[in-house]
């Protein structure tokens, strides 16, 4: 390691040699003459761990060079002992305003020189350090967190997916929604600021998204798996994997009691409703939809539509925009609407869009 | 007798300064050596007369501080005063303890450069 630097300031030889001598057998001294020679030696040394300063120098005083670590922010970092001749104590006030650690008259007296300059290096150095410290922590519980967050979206796509693998799926779906679901709730951010939607919020509700389906899991294969339109009563069955989803989302609560689990809760349950009021299970209307589910049911609406079923083929983009956008798929709020219109775009190119936004995060 | 012995004799206060120098009383004896440069003339006095006072105060206060670090325990009480007095404005009074002051201050240069 480098040897610790102590840079003493003072015009006359004399003192310099008094502060050199009590200081040179722990510390490598460095000398200036003057304030000018002083901030010289600061932007030369890069280990400067305490500054003895005298006031008053040619060239360049003591505050001169104060005022000179005071725009470059050093005062923080470097400690400056104000060395004064002065026995009156009007400069001291001045000096402290400064921010500096210490100040000392002459004729110094040498072990409490020693001993305030040891402290104060000390404690400078602890700060410093624990500042430094502080920020590799932050780091590193940063990256810990990042990678949890990862492991936990990873598990719950991996749990939506089942689902989806049971009706012979591939798993794109759950992708697809998230990623339109990110979108929409991106441009509700933009233009709506009415909902309060923050970018923490958008993950949170894009990573719940995957879950929409998961009641699915509790339909019966002769009704998920039937390879034709479903019959009324067929359809009522597999309605409840809305309730279905929320029953297993609280079994597994535990503790969860956050807005991430209110998010998933809120998807399950709602992302069948209808603006009109005519959705169910519980026959939401309005405003009584949280925004959350309603994003997540035109992300989901629009999939369906643009997606092969085994009751209906494929429809255009554009067609299934239209569809959307006239009120043929269900009722949706102007304010969604006007989101998607937005978004268009952006939904009829997902390819490109995958690669454009950031979804990592 | 040494030179610090002769300095103690005049009222300087070698114990404390040599605390001050580490106990190295060659160190000492070599930053004392350069008293006699620092106070040769009348600078101060000079800077009065000429009406230089912010001169003055700057020379005497330099003084005062190398004096003290020397413990030339009356020289340094002196400028002290001196600087003191210059920044009140009372040139008169700091002029005659100036005065006074003189035949110390040639005492303990003297000593000083004898062993030089």
């Amino acid at each position: 390691m480098l040897k610790q630097q102590i840079l003493i300031v003072d015009d006359e030889e004399i003192n310099r040699v008094i502060l050199r001598g009590l200081f040179e057998e722990e510390y490598e001294i460095l000398e200036a003459g003057n304030g000018q020679e002083a901030t010289v030696q600061i932007e030369n040394n890069s280990n400067i761990v305490l500054i003895l300063l005298d006031v008053v120098m040619p060239v360049m005083d003591g505050f001169w060079v104060l005022e000179y670590m005071k725009t470059h922010d050093l005062l923080q970092k470097i400690p400056v002992i104000l060395i004064t001749g002065e026995t009156i104590l009007d400069s001291d006030d001045q000096a402290y305003a400064y921010g500096v650690a210490d100040v000392m008259h002459k004729p110094f007296y040498p072990h409490i020189v020693r001993r305030r300059a040891k402290n104060i290096i000390e404690l400078y150095q602890n700060k410093y350090h624990m500042q430094e410290r502080l920020k590799e922590q932050e780091e590193a519980i940063r990256a810990q967190e990042k990678k949890l967050r990862e492991g936990n979206e990873f598990m719950i796509d991996a749990l939506s997916s089942v689902v989806e693998f049971r009706s012979l799926e591939t798993g794109e779906h759950i992708r697809r929604i998230k990623y339109f679901t990110r979108i929409m709730l991106k441009y509700l951010m933009k233009y709506f600021p009415k909902y309060g939607i923050t970018p923490a919020q958008v993950d949170e509700i894009a990573r719940a998204s995957a879950l929409h389906d998961i009641g699915k899991i509790g339909i019966p294969d002769a009704i998920l798996l039937k390879p034709a339109r479903l019959t009324p009563e067929e359809f009522e069955v597999m309605k409840t994997h809305t309730t279905i989803g929320c029953d297993i989302l609280e079994k597994f609560r535990g503790q969860q009691d956050d807005e991430f689990y209110r998010y998933c809760y809120e998807i399950c349950r709602y992302h069948h409703e209808r603006w009109d009021g005519n959705g169910y299970p519980d026959h939401l209307a309005g405003e009584e939809i949280p925004i959350s589910a309603h994003i997540v049911a035109i992300a989901d609406v629009y999939d369906a539509l643009v997606s092969p079923r085994v009751y209906k083929s494929i429809y255009a983009n554009n067609i299934a925009y239209d569809m959307i956008m006239n009120g043929e798929c269900g009722q949706f709020s102007p304010d969604v609407l006007e989101c998607f219109a937005l978004a268009k775009e952006d939904f009829f190119n997902i390819v490109e869009v995958i690669k454009m936004f950031d979804f990592s995060s | 007798m040494s030179m610090v012995d002769e300095l103690k004799d005049l009222g300087a206060n070698v114990d404390e300064a040599m605390q001050r120098f580490m106990n190295n009383a060659a160190l000492y004896e070599k930053m004392l050596k350069k008293l006699p440069n620092m106070m040769k003339g009348t600078q101060v006095m000079d800077a009065i007369e000429a009406g230089n006072i912010e001169g003055a105060i700057e020379t005497a206060h330099t003084l005062k501080g190398v004096l003290g670090n020397l413990s030339i325990t009356p020289l340094y009480e002196a400028y002290t005063d001196i600087v003191t007095l210059l920044r009140q404005n009372n040139a008169d009074k700091a002029k005659s303890i100036l005065a006074e002051s003189f035949p110390v201050e040639e005492k303990v240069i003297a000593c000083i450069e004898k062993y030089q």
